[in-house]
């Protein structure tokens, strides 16, 4: 079957181009979100795009398809190499790629016609979650066998990371959908918030985060030439991110009737992320001391190098805003959306194509179709990022002192319309910078042949 | 420490079973399961509803639950566990584009909510919030019976008033103008209906009124204060027609009290969260000049002026 050709890397490069699409897709999806908040009549009365399903299906698409085909694809990449060892099964590797894609595929199409769990990024109904569970149960295996038939003894710490951010997400994904109740996906009441919490951050944590990290372990001490600066920090910040992200869900609820316990769990856990982070980043940060140039100089590697920054600001910010304090401010407004934009795309999803910008040359052994293109996306994505983060916390902080002054929800609405606008005008270089990643990657893997085929 | 695979998966999956036990199965095994003091059963149609609300999103702008800070909502009720026993899934909510829903049953009649779904902006001209027509009169009937069942046994109390004075609108309105006026004034208290507008007409008072007039009244009373405009249809009694009441007995004491409260029963909301008081005399002042035609701004008994108001007689 043509669909599971079996070459060097082919499971990789299916997970990049898959990427690549979703990238395209799931930005195009907020796109029209966003519009819908500025004229909310433009593009009314279509049911499958209303903004109660459009907004599910940008954020799943976003993590799912975008962030995580490409984080995937790069393990698929790392691990064999990490242990010099080809990857087990490349068809194996195939049919986890294209069950990935059904899923989100599948879950975005139940999406938008109305089938909905209606817990944040567990919207996807329960056959979607199987095919879920199955791909990364596959993806697992298909690297459990790479690694047991390794002639590296030692394993690296980005393997340790990949390995991790598997096992989490498994669980993470089974419980916080829970799977055993197949027609509401949920349990009863606010242990319900409470679990779905849980699981709302753990999918940043413990899949996102992980799998990230695992990239940027990899590509610094490459790109700057320098070996690791301290495995005692590996695997300090290892084990505190497991043991510690997943405490803090409920500050996502903090204001609802949890219990008081919990929530000192959940702000006290928020607080303590400051270690696992510090010690990713105190050591991805001394790796690279005095040689930033030469990251700077790789395409791949400037990518990572952002993503890094990102990261701090992330988790400078989200410990801060689980304070009780803050949170009368920013909670329910456009502050948490500019934090949530942060960490999947400032962070993992600038990380996730600095991955494939690093590993694409090594698979094809072609270079770049284009760095100019390469580069020039970095920067739409860079200053839209920026731009949203600036933009968004600006609108939050505006709605968060109104409504604090006892303004109405209703009367602070065309406060924020014009940081509305500005949004929708950013979010055009995230869209711009996304069809030019699909360009980009499409011709990096293809371009090639048909290009010798002219000539 | 050396990494291995069997210490990932196994040292790993400790780690998270116990945590899990911990922040979740915990709290499971030990919340409450007793109802609160509002809380009752949902019933089939109410029950249809939730499950489109769900369906389609809604708790992406809406949340459910008032905290202790959220003065625009009057916090009356503070969310308690007891409240939520029955949900699945949760719709707890994190953002709130549109206010929060937990106690919504009851603040407007059934027919506000149909003009409202139909078009938000019929009724909320600044709403953001989708059309909903395309679901049907039938799903949004079950919505709106959803809508009005938030807050359980105090939205009944609050339905029961919106049912106790429905009729009694309607039965005045079918009275004809000047039974329907003298119903209105009727439900004002008396110091009320006797008070002058206590500031005087000025340009800049006049296009304030406009603005909040644009912001809050367009939708039901349209654009020239016939009561004609795009949620007119849908409502009944259907909005007031202001330009027929020259010379009944309007005062601005009236205007100021029917604005802050509401007129329940009809589709006229309360306005005395979304408006302070200057907006609703300036509002009331410009409905005053423009619709009706007469005003008895700064007019006797008035009192002291204040310090920004223009000398006696002089006009601005």
């Amino acid at each position: 079957m043509e669909l599971l050709r079996e070459e060097p890397h082919g499971t990789t490069k299916a997970f990049y181009l898959s990427s690549a699409v979703w990238m395209v897709f799931g930005t195009l999806a907020g796109f029209t979100g966003a519009v819908q908040l500025i004229a909310p009549e433009l593009l009314g009365n279509i049911p499958w795009i209303v903004f109660g399903r459009i907004r599910p299906i940008h954020t799943n698409a976003v993590i799912f398809g975008f962030v995580g085909s490409a984080l995937i694809g790069s393990a698929h990449y790392l691990v064999p190499t990490l242990v010099r060892t080809p990857l087990y099964s490349e068809r194996l590797g195939k049919i986890t790629v294209w069950l990935w894609n059904l899923a989100v595929v599948l879950g975005t199409l139940t999406l938008s016609l109305g089938f909905s769990q209606n817990r944040e990024y567990a919207e996807w109904i329960w056959p979607v979650d199987v095919i879920v569970m199955a791909s990364l149960g596959l993806g697992f295996y298909n690297l459990l066998q790479t690694v047991k038939r390794r002639e590296e003894e030692i394993l690296y710490v980005s393997v340790w990371y990949i390995f991790g951010a598997f096992v989490f997400t498994a669980f993470i994904y089974f419980f916080g959908n829970a799977m055993w109740n197949p027609f509401t996906g949920s349990i009863t009441g606010i242990p319900d918030g409470i679990l779905a919490w849980f699981y709302g951050h753990g999918v940043v944590g413990l899949f996102l985060t992980p799998f990230a990290v695992a990239i940027a372990y990899y590509i610094i001490p490459i790109t700057c030439r320098a070996p690791l600066y301290s495995h005692s920090l590996s695997l300090l910040g290892f084990w505190s991110l497991l043991m510690i992200y997943t405490h803090i869900g409920t500050h996502h609820i903090l204001q609802a009737p949890t219990p008081t316990w919990l929530k000192v769990i959940a702000i006290t856990g928020s607080i303590a992320m400051l270690v696992p982070v510090a010690a990713v980043l105190i050591n991805l940060w001394l790796t690279m001391r005095g040689r930033i140039p030469y990251i700077l100089g790789d395409t791949g590697g400037k990518f990572v190098l952002a993503g890094t920054v990102w990261y701090l600001l992330t988790c400078i910010q989200g410990p801060l805003q689980a304070l009780p304090v803050v949170q009368r401010i920013t909670h329910f407004n456009n502050w948490v959306v500019a934090h949530a934009h942060m960490g999947v795309l400032g962070f993992s999803g600038i990380i996730a194509l600095g991955g494939i910008y690093f590993i694409l040359p090594r698979i094809t052994g072609r270079p770049l179709h284009s760095k100019f293109l390469a580069d020039m996306q970095y920067w739409l994505v860079l200053l839209g990022m920026s731009g949203f983060f600036t933009v968004l916390t600006a609108a939050g902080l505006i709605q968060g002192h109104g409504w604090l002054n006892g303004e109405t929800v209703y009367r602070m609405l065309p406060e924020i319309h014009p940081y509305m606008v500005l949004r929708l005008s950013v979010g055009i270089l995230i869209v711009s910078g996304a069809f030019i990643g699909l360009y980009n990657i499409y011709m990096s893997l293809y371009g090639f042949k048909t290009g010798r085929k002219a000539s | 420490m050396k990494m291995t695979p069997p210490l990932l998966v196994l040292g790993g999956s400790l780690i998270f079973g116990v945590v899990l036990f911990v922040v979740v199965i915990l709290p499971w095994a030990t919340m409450t399961d007793q109802p609160s003091d509002i809380h009752r059963p949902r019933t089939a149609l109410e029950e249809r509803g939730r499950k489109l609300y769900v369906k389609n999103g809604c708790s992406y702008c809406h949340s459910q639950f008032i905290r202790r800070i959220d003065w625009d909502l009057g916090a009356e009720r503070i969310a308690q566990a007891g409240d939520y026993i029955a949900e699945q899934p949760h719709l707890l909510g994190t953002e709130r584009t549109g206010p929060d829903l937990s106690q919504e049953g009851g603040e407007h009649p059934d027919d506000w909510h149909m003009a409202h779904f139909i078009n938000p902006r019929y009724v909320r001209p600044e709403s953001i919030m989708p059309e909903w027509a395309f679901l049907g009169t039938e799903n949004i009937t079950a919505l709106i019976a959803y809508k009005q069942s938030l807050g359980y046994k105090d939205a009944d109390a609050r339905m029961q008033r919106q049912r106790l004075w429905k009729p009694k609108s309607i039965e005045a309105y079918e009275k004809g103008t000047d039974g329907n006026v003298a119903w209105l004034h009727d439900l004002v208290p008396e110091p009320w209906r006797k008070l002058p507008n206590p500031y005087p007409t000025s340009q800049a008072g006049l296009t304030r009124g406009h603005r909040i007039y644009q912001s809050f009244c367009i939708g039901c009373h349209g654009p020239v204060g016939d009561g004609m405009g795009p949620a007119a249809p849908h409502l009944y009694p259907p909005p007031l027609n202001f330009t027929t009441l020259k010379g009944r007995g309007v005062s601005g004491g009236i205007l100021y009290y029917q604005i802050m409260n509401g007129i329940t029963g009809t589709a006229m909301p309360y306005f005395k969260r979304d408006l302070e008081s200057e907006k609703i005399w300036d509002v009331g002042n410009y409905v005053a000049v423009t619709f009706i035609g007469e005003t008895d701004a700064n007019t006797e008994p008035r009192g002291i002026d204040a310090s920004y108001e223009p000398a006696d007689g002089e006009k601005r």
